[in-house]
């Protein structure tokens, strides 16, 4: 294995940060962390995309990746609000404690 | 290629996976966000290194400019103690989650692995070459057969031999004598020579790198974006439109 970066040492790169964000979204109890792990998992997802874009010179990948970046971005948005809500009706951010819909 | 390809790879890639072990880990989550805003500059730099030039802009204006200053402000906002985090003691289903995490990771890297292999890779071409060539010879009855690699997983593929069209493409491609960009993007002329700055001029060599050297720049994008994605692209702009709607209505006190 050289030093030259080719096309598995970004795929496995881009494995590596997913796993450490689904690490996070299943371990991680505050809201807000959660929310910060599925933006790395999104962000792997993307740079496999982009990896095989440049793999096989096509540019529907970079398109891919433009899109699920406004998804990301429109996600963030209505998810925050969400934790904002959620803190004013429990004073706290673990999900553990959002139990509404379970009574 | 040379010897910074290799040097901002790694730097990248270390500070990428460095980065998402602290947000993981890191308690605080103003400190986990900037954390995270790291790792995205990472991950613009690798954008960098796979000639997705717009995209690694467009990653560092809207996660690290706009969704992490969100984040940022959120986090202000709410102005937690220590209690109103969520504890984070150590639980039994834990071990699950890195179990899980671990499996899908190798999962990735065992189906990434044989790409490492340049051997193995080499010798799988010629197979496939053998029996494409052996698909000419006898070509209704052989075909071209793709073996299912897990016996019993699903049925062996046994396809009707392919065209010889498509094998002289694929021919091409591996000459160099074309690429699979080729008549795929007619509304920009390719042969416009692209102004590289003086100072990023590194050689000619490198400036091609295998890829039309206008390959992810604003131009070609913009052009996909209007004429074969419009209608993802228009729907993006729907999808905004909702998202800024939802989040006013939810995070409202009341309506």
């Amino acid at each position: 294995m050289s030093w030259q970066p080719t096309l598995a040492h970004y795929l496995i790169l881009a494995a590596g940060t997913f796993s450490i964000g689904l690490i996070g979204v299943m371990v991680r109890r505050n809201a807000l962390i959660l929310f910060m792990c599925i933006e790395l998992m999104l962000n792997s997802v993307n740079l496999t995309f982009i990896t095989f874009s440049q793999y096989r010179v096509d540019l529907d990948g970079q398109i891919f990746g433009f899109i699920v970046m406004a998804v990301a971005a429109a996600e963030a948005a209505v998810g925050l609000a969400i934790v904002l809500h959620i803190f004013r009706q429990n004073r706290s951010v673990n999900v553990d404690e959002v139990t509404e819909l379970q009574q | 290629m040379g010897v910074w390809e290799p040097l901002f790879f790694w730097l990248f890639a270390v500070g990428a996976v460095a980065t998402s072990v602290g947000v993981l880990f890191i308690k605080n989550p103003l400190y986990a966000a900037l954390s995270l805003i790291g790792d995205f500059l990472c991950f613009a730099g690798l954008y960098v290194l796979l000639s997705a030039h717009f995209l690694a802009v467009t990653q560092v204006l809207v996660y690290t400019g706009a969704i992490m200053i969100l984040f940022v402000f959120i986090i202000m906002l709410l102005n937690l103690n220590e209690q109103e985090l969520g504890e984070r003691q150590f639980r039994l289903h834990h071990i699950l989650a890195y179990l899980t995490a671990g499996i899908v990771f190798a999962l990735a890297v065992s189906a990434i692995a044989p790409l490492v292999d340049q051997q193995q890779v080499a010798t799988e071409r010629q197979r496939v070459q053998q029996q494409a060539q052996n698909a000419d010879g006898d070509e209704a009855s052989e075909g071209f057969r793709v073996e299912s690699p897990v016996p019993g997983l699903y049925a062996a593929v046994n396809e009707p031999a392919i065209n010889r069209d498509f094998r002289a493409q694929i021919q091409s491609w591996e000459d160099g004598t074309a690429t699979p960009a080729d008549e795929k993007y007619r509304t920009y002329d390719p042969d416009r020579s692209f102004e590289v700055p003086p100072v990023l001029r590194a050689s000619e060599a490198q400036a091609q790198g295998g890829t039309s050297s206008m390959f992810g720049t604003v131009e070609p994008i913009s052009i996909l974006l209007v004429n074969r994605f419009v209608v993802p692209f228009e729907l993006i702009a729907v999808l905004l439109l909702a998202a800024i709607f939802g989040a006013v209505v939810i995070a409202k006190k009341r309506l």
